[in-house]
């Protein structure tokens, strides 16, 4: 039998157990390092090509402009369009739905959505705007930088 | 009289070792396959999750720069904020790296303008009459990066005329 340890039985039978060793050290050395990749993606963005740094203009009227103040105080974010202020993410999506809708009825075609933060935000908090409007339908979205967010 | 004594049996207790090395050896290679190898040049950060997050199919990277906005960690460095998992808004305590290399906000904007030569749209923009760039720049920002690190990388890109941007973000894990 080719694993069999007796050499009266196959006298060219090697010697496993460094082998064994061998991987068991690489084992655990795989094992400690191993670590499982995340599921990374990407969402996309776009620069307005005909413009540099600098402010927005004043909001339009059918502008989505979505605002994400910091409050100090409370040491929290505060999001609002316009003067109302949402303080869940379904508000958030009811609010974008809307405007969505509102949108599609008047035959426009700039689906654009503005997110306006204070540069003390949270990275994530601004992500977690951009996935709620990617979820609404707003394909082209926007940051702002260079400046604080109007209140 | 001698009585007749049988032959002493040897019994053979060594285990069978083949078993084993079968099972070491799939475990050897499910840990060397499955062993994050390949993105080196990633810095560790951990992305915000999204759900719409689309998968990355950028599968070659001639046209991409990423852009990694993390937490300094060199020489054991320690930040009281951002190892009890607040928001660090010491903006010398964050780093700005491409492929490994760690940028200022200066020599971001110039590293930045070289790669943007590097690919370039064919025909100008008809608006400004400037030369846009093709490349892509993936900003894999850490999710308690403050804002304005982001906003630094985005002025960078317009500065550079680089319009193409895209954010990092991790798929949430399924419940």
């Amino acid at each position: 039998m080719a694993g069999s340890q007796d050499l009266n039985e196959n006298p060219v039978a090697i010697n496993v157990v460094p082998m064994v060793d061998v991987i068991f050290c690489l084992c655990v050395f795989f094992m400690c390092s191993f670590r499982f990749k995340q599921i990374e993606g990407k969402l996309d963005l776009w620069l307005p090509k005909s413009t540099g740094a600098g402010s927005l203009g004043p909001a339009l009227l059918d502008d989505v402009r979505v605002a994400l103040l910091w409050d100090e105080a409370h040491q929290r974010p505060i999001r609002r369009i316009g003067q109302r202020r949402i303080e869940s993410d379904d508000e958030l999506a009811t609010m974008l739905r809307e405007a969505h809708r509102d949108r599609v009825h008047l035959a426009q075609v700039d689906e654009s959505v503005t997110i306006d933060a204070d540069a003390r935000i949270r990275w994530s908090d601004v992500v977690n705007v951009m996935d709620v409007c990617k979820r609404e339908q707003f394909d082209q979205i926007e940051l702002t930088y260079g400046g604080t967010p109007a209140r | 009289m001698a009585k007749f004594q049988p032959p002493p049996v040897e019994e053979s207790v060594s285990p069978n070792l083949i078993p084993m090395i079968d099972i070491m050896f799939l475990l050897l290679l499910f840990f060397m396959l499955g062993a994050d190898m390949s993105q080196r040049e990633l810095e560790e950060v951990t992305l915000p999750q999204a759900d719409m997050v689309q998968a990355d199919s950028n599968t070659q990277t001639g046209d991409l720069t990423t852009v990694n906005v993390h937490h300094r960690t060199d020489h054991g460095f320690k930040c009281a904020v951002a190892d009890g998992g607040g928001v660090c808004r010491d903006e010398s305590h964050w780093l700005m790296a491409i492929r490994g290399k760690d940028y200022t906000r200066d020599t971001l904007n110039m590293q930045l303008q070289v790669e943007a030569t590097l690919s370039v749209e064919p025909v100008a923009d008809p608006k400004t009459g400037k030369q846009l760039s093709a490349r892509m720049v993936m900003i894999r920002a850490d999710q308690n990066a403050p804002y304005g690190l982001v906003q630094k990388v985005i002025e960078a890109c317009s500065f550079a005329n680089i319009y193409k941007i895209q954010v990092g973000a991790a798929k949430p894990p399924k419940a």
